[in-house]
């Protein structure tokens, strides 16, 4: 019989004693979900998600989690996930890569749904030829699902992630889902020093009463939904109905703002952001980036960084303020798109400072002297 | 020893290049010194390539993935050379100079004048050790090659000690706790302890192994 | 559920919909009625968004009278003609997406079971048989192979009507339909028999011109779900519409498809099932 004590997430997070366990991204997650009072996982593997989800299912074997099983495909896995949370439990899941593009139906549906479901995502390619190898695209596509977007650098930022995560998504006036990406294997498969809390610990459950929603228990009022369907019919109430709820989901993320403030300090953190070159980057890049920071100043070459850990809500007047001063941004992507790129374009006041790129695909790894090369370009 | 050191090794799937890097890394963040590992990004198949890295620091490690440039190279399988079963052609691609090339095999492999001429360039140092076969004679399984390896790699660098490298191996095969590097080497794991009656019969034969490994390590003049 | 759940908060009568106090008074919650009780009590179902003479409605409407603890029972639908009506439906309803009903209803279950330990809450699936039989039936199928207990009704009106009527896996060979212009080339999927196969422990098909039979059927796959494993009803609902007939001829047409034998019901119990049915019927005599 597991005995935690249940804490306050702020002493859960802030206060208690940390300890450094060296440890893969995958093993980050199942110490996540240990000290996270998870009621129910669901798993199906994909490379490079089924680590985390094989740990998960052991930490269920001892009984920190009440209820775990193998869904037979990820929709189908997103699916039940999404049955969970409308039953009123706290329920996680992970996957990556062709599994997102799998279960992508059901992601605007959980953030319409009002359902605060935390999902780890690592990332992978998904083209033809099929393709195991790291790459960030797919989260372009998830970017305007309706869902909130962490991106980790490293297993501690995975570790942190996730657990806050929980914390954030259950405001009632938040209450929307959160997806804690990572890259695959970058993250997943890399063993780092992650500091942590006391195993012994956990976060209160969760208050299915406190969602802005009804719980589909027949526990709580209304037992009706409406008087006459506006599911399928055209007339001003239904277009109505359907555009006020895509607006308040899309509000629930901006409210999400102070409290990711709060836990993570911020939607965005800068490292020397005075620089006139900046490196704006998110997940493995930014650990690249840093690498390059670090080479440049050996050259004599002032660079910047700004780390973005908070896609959606994007942190759009950060960024302004963040880069506002400087002459090039250079924008470090593990895919072929450059959607980080775009994103960052259309926000800044003067978007011909942007360098697109330099981007790597198809699984590479990035070089640190790739980036370097940019920055004398931009320095030159 | 310098501020950081990159390491590759490549082999085959099933000989433990994976678990040799967890362990070294163990190793080195036991030594009060700064470490990340990661495997080559594949579906690993048993015999099939497989490449991992370690970083080992001082400060902090920012790079991750693959190590391009590295200062060691440990080859567990001549196949890697001879049979190009490997990612990076040619075996010694990205050495830094100085740098150290550690090869699992009974004998020297005939290089070409061209690879000697590059490997004499960087001031490369070549060594040999028959690690599998003194895996079966020492431990009993080849399953173990891996540890003679690691035992190569201490008698020619001061990256780790052995007192540190034998508490990694211990952690690794003697906790309660799972140490997953990934889903098929858990399962090799289970394979590994099962052929070992006791785990201080595993812990016993592996560390004579280490010893025997540091003394049977030979270089090679390039 | 609470028993003072369905009240209106004093101060709130005038305000409420007329239906809705209708249901407070007159409604089917803690009340153990049937479908011999119709016409006496307010039913679950307030009208129906669907077309005259749909056998879908119909047998939605008498599979709501029959289940057996309305006030907690929470149905799980899909895309489809059904996903009109549940709006309407007084019992916690999910619409997720289009087939992926019985993986829904798996959390569902799981969740309650987790939150309610020992007290009856029943999930039933409810969806036709494009969302059943074809697009979802990865879902129903694993749901089954995993032993999870629910109670799945396909509603099966042979088509996709409620997108124009399209061919699906329920439609009969030969059946001219969209997107099946020179008629179906393959036989209607004998459903019941993979249920079987899947890991029913209750199987049984009914039709709406026989609502005892009908009631009976939803009753025993609800009760068995509840305590032994999964259930499965398939209830034949002819859709006028698509198929074009007089609305007025839904039923005597499942009579002539009787007549014909190219229709049949069935029921099957395990005999875990069988027991645990008699057990509970005998107890009521």
């Amino acid at each position: 019989m597991i005995t935690q004590k249940i804490v306050d997430p702020d002493y859960l997070f802030f206060q208690s004693e940390r300890s450094k366990m060296f440890i893969t991204g995958s093993e980050a997650v199942s110490e996540a979900i240990k000290r996270a009072n998870v009621d129910m996982a669901i798993a199906y593997p994909i490379t490079p998600q089924s680590e985390s989800m094989h740990l998960v299912g052991d930490l269920y074997a001892e009984g920190y989690l009440k209820d775990y099983f193998r869904g037979e495909n990820e929709f189908s896995v997103m699916s039940a996930v999404a049955g969970a949370a409308m039953g009123g439990v706290r329920v996680f899941t992970a996957t990556g890569g062709p599994g997102t593009m799998r279960a992508f139906e059901m992601f605007p549906t959980w953030a319409g749904a009002r359902l605060p479901v935390v999902c780890a995502f690592f990332t992978r390619g998904v083209n033809s030829p099929l393709t195991i190898q790291p790459d960030t695209i797919e989260m372009a596509y998830m970017l305007d699902t309706g869902i909130m977007i962490f991106h980790a650098e490293n297993a501690q930022d995975l570790y942190d992630m996730l657990l806050k995560a929980f914390v954030i998504a259950e405001q009632p006036e938040v209450h929307i889902p959160v997806g804690v990406f990572a890259d695959g294997f970058f993250v997943t498969h890399t063993r780092d020093e992650v500091s942590t809390a006391p195993a012994d610990l956990k976060l209160p459950a969760y208050d299915p009463y406190s969602s802005p929603v009804p719980v589909m228990d027949m526990n709580n009022v209304p037992l009706r939904q409406m008087r006459d369907p506006f599911v399928m019919k055209s007339n001003f109430i239904s277009y109505a109905a359907h555009a006020s709820w895509q607006q308040e989901v899309a509000a629930a993320a901006q409210r999400a703002r102070r409290y990711i403030d709060h836990y993570l300090g911020g939607l965005v953190e800068s490292e020397n952001p005075g620089a006139d070159i900046m490196i704006v980057a998110s997940g493995t890049a930014v650990s690249q980036g840093r690498a390059a920071i670090i080479a440049a100043a050996g050259e004599g070459i002032d660079v910047g960084l700004l780390k973005i850990k908070c896609l959606r809500p994007f942190p759009t007047e950060e960024i302004k303020a963040l880069t506002r001063h400087c002459k090039a941004i250079i924008v470090p992507e593990f895919n072929r798109i450059g959607w980080l790129a775009r994103e960052i374009k259309a926000v800044v006041e003067d978007n011909s400072k942007v360098v697109d790129g330099p981007r790597v695909f198809g699984g590479m790894t990035m070089p640190t002297e790739m980036i370097l090369e940019s920055i004398r370009r931009c320095s030159a | 020893m310098q501020a950081k050191t990159f390491i590759r090794m490549s082999g085959l799937g099933g000989q433990g290049v994976v678990t040799a890097a967890h362990i070294l890394g163990s190793a080195a963040v036991r030594s009060g010194l700064l470490s990340t590992v990661n495997p080559f990004f594949g579906a690993e198949k048993r015999l099939a390539p497989a490449e991992s890295y370690v970083r080992i620091s001082s400060q902090t490690i920012h790079e991750r993935g693959e190590v391009l440039f590295p200062d060691i190279i440990m080859i567990f399988h001549p196949h890697v050379i001879t049979l190009g079963k490997s990612y990076t052609m040619p075996f010694f691609d990205g050495l830094q100079k100085q740098g150290k090339i550690i090869i699992n095999a009974p004998e020297p492999l005939p290089l070409n004048e061209s690879e000697r001429a590059q490997l004499a360039a960087l001031n490369a140092r070549l060594y040999y050790i028959s690690a599998t076969r003194l895996a079966l004679e020492i431990a009993g399984t080849e399953l173990s090659s891996n540890i003679a390896m690691l035992g190569a790699l201490i008698a020619v660098t001061d990256l780790v000690s052995q007192q540190a490298l034998e508490e990694a191996l211990a952690e690794r095969f003697g906790g309660t706790k799972k140490f997953v590097a990934s889903g098929t080497t858990a399962a090799l794991d289970d394979v590994l302890k099962s052929k070992f009656t006791k785990l201080a019969q595993l812990m016993d034969k592996n560390i004579a192994l280490i010893e025997q490994a540091k003394s049977s390590i030979q270089e090679h003049v390039i | 559920m609470k028993s003072d759940l369905w009240q209106i908060s004093p101060g709130f009568e005038e305000v409420m919909p007329a239906e809705y106090r209708e249901l407070v008074d007159n409604g089917p919650f803690g009340k153990k009625l049937g479908v011999a009780d119709m016409g006496t009590f307010k039913e679950l179902l307030e009208e129906h968004p669907l077309c005259a003479g749909c056998g879908l409605a119909l047998s939605l409407r008498l599979t709501l009278i029959a289940l057996p603890n309305p006030e907690d029972t929470i149905i799980v639908g899909a895309t489809g003609c059904s996903s009109l009506a549940f709006p309407q439906v007084s019992v916690h309803n999910i619409h997720s997406l289009f087939g992926n009903q019985n993986a829904v209803a798996t959390g569902l279950k799981r969740a309650l079971s987790l939150r309610f330990p020992g007290q009856v809450k029943d999930v039933v699936v409810i969806a036709g048989d494009g969302a059943t039989c074809d697009i979802g039936l990865e879902a129903v199928v694993h749901s089954w192979f995993r032993g999870e207990k629910l109670a799945t009704i396909m509603l099966d009106n042979e088509a996709y009507a409620n997108t124009g009527g399209q061919e699906s896996g329920m439609s009969r060979i030969g059946t001219v339909l969209n997107m099946a212009p020179q008629g179906k080339k393959f036989s209607k999927v004998n459903f019941p028999e993979i249920a079987k196969a899947a890991g029913c422990a209750y199987v049984a098909v009914a039709e709406p011109s026989r609502p005892k039979r009908l009631e009976q059927a939803v009753r025993r796959a609800i009760l068995v779900a509840r305590e032994i494993g999964p259930a499965y009803v398939q209830l034949f609902t002819p859709c006028p519409t698509n198929y074009k007939f007089k609305p007025s001829e839904t039923l005597s047409l499942i009579k002539k498809r009787e007549q014909e034998g190219v229709f049949q019901t069935m029921e099957y119990l395990s005999p875990e099932a069988e027991a645990y049915i008699k057990q509970i019927e005998e107890a009521k005599r």
